[in-house]
């Protein structure tokens, strides 16, 4: 009977440890994950981009297929207008889209909210957005695996694939480092 | 022992954990950043304000919007219910919001709750309402960021038991007798 109760006592003590730690080790994985904003780089980067054919903001309903700017290198950010970070990144996109627009950058914005059109064209005039936004959808977000925060940016080279992404707002020089990749990776090059 | 009691009691011992770990590992999915502290049953009687608080917990390295955020943009933490008819819950008060700055805008100020946030309210009961036990249904509604990014908006749905006692019966006010009668 005693070393009934004995083993039992042992066997919840090991169980429970190994479960405990089990999730630890989990949980921890999850933080560096989140720490760096691309722990998943393996699930997009060098994938091709997945198309979608978004309305354009203030467009008078035309649509805009990533597919229709190939050859061009895209910075596809997901941002809403309840998100502060994302409203930091705005004017430093504004003036990538200037410095880069010549040699083939296109910056396009995919807004993921529920509120009215209107406010968020008030939005991007203030913040003087000089890049297409388009009006995002779950289906979309789910392409680019369910975009769970923002501001997240996705870097397609010229030939449609994703060189990084970002989860998080990142500092302004790791932004144009991507960029300057998405230009220059070599498909890309191939693509021109 | 014997091998199959031995064998019953390992099983026993290894679901029991399981058991708990499911019920750990579950409570920190669905990507909520806030959680609810459940409320005791609330004991209320027809005709008298009952004052109630509800706590939240923002978990660690996360904020939320306070009720009347900085900018228009920006979504306000909300709490609302919907009652059981006869049962009035008003005078909702939010805490301030805790003007903080984060890295990603040291300049600008924001107005948030993290750590515990206490809301206050008062529940009031007709003084019609039937006694019994009622389950009352709400809806905690935030948005929240970490110091990089920002989530779309949650709602928690948040629920509490009320118990509505009987009625005091009024008694009849003893009517005054004129001082003229003798």
């Amino acid at each position: 009977m005693k070393n009934s109760v004995i083993f039992v006592g042992v066997v919840i003590v090991v169980v429970t440890g190994l479960l405990f730690l089990g999730k630890s080790f989990t949980s921890h994985q999850g933080q560096v994950a989140s720490a760096n904003g691309n722990g998943d780089e393996d699930r997009f980067n060098g994938k091709p981009a997945p198309d979608f054919d978004l309305k354009v903001l203030d467009g008078r309903g035309k649509t805009l297929k990533l597919s229709d700017l190939k050859g061009k290198a895209v910075v596809v950010n997901f941002w809403a207008t309840w998100c502060e970070p994302c409203k930091i990144e705005m004017p430093w996109l504004v003036d990538f889209q200037k410095k880069y627009g010549g040699q083939g950058l296109q910056i396009v914005g995919i807004s993921m909210e529920d509120t009215d059109e209107k406010t968020i064209s008030d939005f991007a005039h203030k913040m003087g957005v000089n890049y297409p936004i388009l009006i995002g959808t779950e289906k979309v977000a789910d392409l680019y695996g369910g975009i769970d925060g923002m501001p997240t940016l996705f870097f397609v080279d010229r030939s449609g694939r994703i060189v990084e992404h970002e989860l998080g707002l990142r500092g302004m020089d790791i932004l144009e480092a991507n960029i300057k990749k998405s230009m220059n990776s070599t498909e890309s090059a191939k693509a021109q | 022992m014997k091998p199959a009691k031995f064998a019953a009691k390992v099983m026993s011992v290894v679901m029991l954990c399981g058991i708990v770990f499911s019920q750990e590992s579950g409570s920190s999915q669905g990507r909520g950043y806030v959680e609810f502290d459940p409320l005791d049953t609330v004991s209320v009687t027809p005709g008298q304000t009952k004052p109630v608080q509800f706590t939240f917990h923002v978990k660690n390295g996360y904020h939320i919007n306070s009720n009347k955020p900085t900018t228009e943009e920006l979504i306000p933490t909300t709490l609302g219910f919907t009652p059981p008819p006869d049962l009035v819950i008003a005078k909702v008060q939010y805490p301030p919001g805790q003007l903080t700055s984060f890295p990603f805008d040291p300049t600008q100020k924001l107005s948030v709750y993290s750590g515990d946030v206490i809301i206050k309210a008062a529940i009031i009961p007709q003084p019609h309402a039937p006694s019994g036990t009622y389950t009352v249904h709400g809806e905690f509604r935030y948005q929240a960021c970490d110091n990089n990014a920002c989530y779309p908006p949650k709602k928690l749905p948040v629920q509490f038991d009320l118990k509505v006692a009987k009625a005091k019966k009024s008694r009849p006010r003893p009517t005054r007798q004129s001082p003229n009668i003798h």
